[in-house]
Formats: C-alpha cells, sequence, structure tokens
C-alpha cells in the first residue's frame, strides 16, 4: 500500500459513480457532511475537501458500491472497494490515543 | 469456497466503517450464517447456469427473462414496496426516514428490472411487445417464492428486518450476477446482468450499512437475527 500523505483528498469519478447516495448518508450519520449534493449543474455528489478527514476517516469506502467511483485525488487510484489496508491510517490514530 | 464468493468477500463484505456499532454483529452473523447460505445459492446459480448452457438452445434465456419479469415487474414491486413503506407506524417512520427513503428509491429500481428482462424477451423476438406479457399470465406469476416475492417480503417490515433481507438476499443477487457475466457470453444476457450489477451490490450495501449503524444492541440486533434465521430456512441451509 502507498504511504499515506494526511493531506491527500478523495474525489468522486463521475465516469463510475452511480449517484446512490450511499456515501452522502454515511458521512451526514457521522456528522462529517463532507458529501454533498452540488446544484449546479447536475445535482451531483461531490467531496468537499475542507470538511473530509481522509484518511483519518474511510467510512464512504466501505459502504459505495460503484468499483472506481472514488478516487484518491493526488494518487488517482481508485478507492472503491477499499483497498487492503485502507483503513490502516485511521486504526494507526486509534492506537496512538 | 467458490472463488466467486472469495472475492465478493474481500471486496464488499469484511470492511466496516471503524467504530460502526453493529459490525461485529454483522461480521459474526456473516461468518456463522449467511457465507453458508451464499455458498449454496452460489453454486444452485451455476449448476442451473450450465445445465441452461449445456441444453444447447435459448429456452432458458427465456424462462429466466420471464421468470425476472413476473417476479420484479412494475406492478408488483410498487404493490410490495409501498405497502411496506406505509406499514411503518409514524415513530417509526422518524426514527428511520434514512431507511425509508431508500426504500422509495429502490421502488424505481425495480421496476427498472423489468424492463431489461423485457428487452431480452423482446430482442430474442419471444414478445413483440410488452402488451404481450400483459396478457400473458406466466409473466404475473411465480411459481415459487422468488426473493421479491409476497412471501418473501412481508414478513420484513420492520425496517431493520428489510436490512436483513437486502444483506443477505442482494448477496445473493450479486453471486448470481457475477455467475451470469463468468459463463454466459450472449450479449443481451450480459446486458441484463451489468445493468444490474451496480444496483444489486448498492442494495447489499444498504443493508450492510443499516445493520453496522443501528444494530448495535440486542433489541435492534433481533429483527435481523429473526429474519435471517427464515431465510436461511427458506433455503434449507443447516446451521
Amino acid at each position: 500500500m502507498a504511504k499515506h500523505n494526511s493531506s491527500w483528498t478523495l474525489r468522486i469519478n463521475h465516469e463510475r459513480c452511480t449517484e446512490c447516495r450511499m456515501c452522502y448518508l454515511v458521512c451526514r450519520e457521522l456528522d462529517i457532511n463532507a458529501v454533498y449534493v452540488a446544484l449546479d449543474p447536475l445535482h451531483r455528489i461531490e467531496i468537499d475537501t475542507d470538511s473530509c478527514t481522509y484518511p483519518g476517516c474511510t467510512a464512504c469506502l466501505a459502504y459505495c458500491p460503484a468499483e472506481g467511483s472514488i478516487i484518491e485525488a493526488e494518487s488517482g487510484r481508485s478507492m472503491v472497494p477499499p483497498p487492503a489496508g485502507a483503513h490502516r491510517w485511521w486504526l494507526k490514530q486509534t492506537t496512538d490515543l | 469456497m467458490h472463488p466467486v464468493l472469495t472475492e465478493f468477500l474481500d471486496k464488499w463484505v469484511w470492511s466496516t466503517a471503524p467504530g460502526a456499532p453493529g459490525a461485529d454483529f454483522r461480521l459474526r452473523i456473516t461468518r456463522d450464517k449467511c457465507v453458508k447460505g451464499w455458498e449454496l445459492a452460489l453454486r444452485t446459480s451455476i449448476a442451473e447456469i450450465e445445465q441452461g448452457l449445456a441444453s444447447g438452445n435459448d429456452e432458458w434465456k427465456r424462462r429466466v427473462a420471464m421468470g425476472g419479469y413476473a417476479g420484479e415487474g412494475v406492478q408488483m414491486s410498487i404493490k410490495q414496496m409501498s405497502a411496506q413503506l406505509l406499514s411503518v407506524d409514524l415513530a417509526g417512520q422518524e426514527n428511520y426516514i434514512d431507511l425509508q427513503r431508500m426504500r422509495a428509491r429502490q421502488v424505481w429500481d425495480e421496476c427498472k428490472h423489468s424492463k431489461l428482462h423485457f428487452e431480452v424477451l423482446m430482442e430474442k423476438g419471444w414478445v413483440k411487445s410488452e402488451r404481450d406479457l400483459a396478457q400473458d399470465p406466466a409473466a404475473h406469476t411465480q411459481p415459487i417464492p422468488a426473493y421479491f416475492g409476497l412471501s418473501m417480503m412481508f414478513p420484513h417490515i420492520h425496517p431493520l428486518a428489510r436490512a436483513a433481507q437486502h444483506y443477505f438476499v442482494e448477496a445473493i443477487a450479486c453471486l448470481g450476477i457475477s455467475a451470469y457475466l463468468s459463463l454466459v457470453d450472449d450479449p443481451m444476457v450480459r446486458h441484463e446482468h451489468l445493468s444490474q450489477r451496480d444496483e444489486e451490490l448498492m442494495h447489499f450495501m444498504e443493508g450492510k450499512y443499516t445493520i453496522d449503524t443501528y444494530c448495535g444492541e440486542p433489541q435492534d440486533q433481533q429483527p435481523v437475527e429473526d429474519t435471517l434465521g427464515f431465510l436461511l430456512h427458506r433455503l434449507r441451509v443447516s446451521l
């Protein structure tokens, strides 16, 4: 697995996203609210990188059903389904607490 | 374990949101119960597909498409899922509003299925129009308790019971689709299944998310356990 940088971000790949909104629900349930519906131009799902805590949180990746629809913006790699070890950064943080 | 099931588990099942309250429960019922049912259902699907392919003609494809149209047709989907939405009491509506919204959206998803089955029937020349199907009783009846059949759906009114149905049964749909795509090269059959692949997986994820998020306490796990027991019994899975 590539070394994670805490400033890396996620973005939606609209070529693959089915707009099912599972990521929106999950993000809202955790009260992070980084996933939102962009009204302009097409009511599509987007990720607010200022609010998103990735790689601190990887919850949306675990429930997204569309392979390749969320990608790591900086590396360009697909994060759906979550690669092995995708949660490792988060686990390290909680272990260190 | 069949490699299709192994791949499904590794890609879609084991991952959870860190700290999800119901995740331990979900993983336990998956290991102890679901995997056995999924393995049995997958092997049954593969055997049916192989039997169809060995027949040397397309009759089995007509039978599958007709059965799919009957089981997931517009009338069936609207009737069943609307009933489920409306049968939740007012307090439940407020508690489970996200799950209710998901179900409302699924009414449309299921209606779309019937169109895919119809496209196969029409493209192959077995019907000229959907009007033909409207006049054919076989297009509106189910000889077996299909998972969208009355007997399978009406017992699962509680939103958390629906989660078990989503989690367990939609996984079977996903595995069946993978089996079709790995064995059948007919472009129409592949179109039918490719179009449904992400959707069935989304319904599976609804179940996974619901169990992980809502089922941290025994009283919230009970509807899932009860429904899963019912579904496994229907498959005659002995644990």
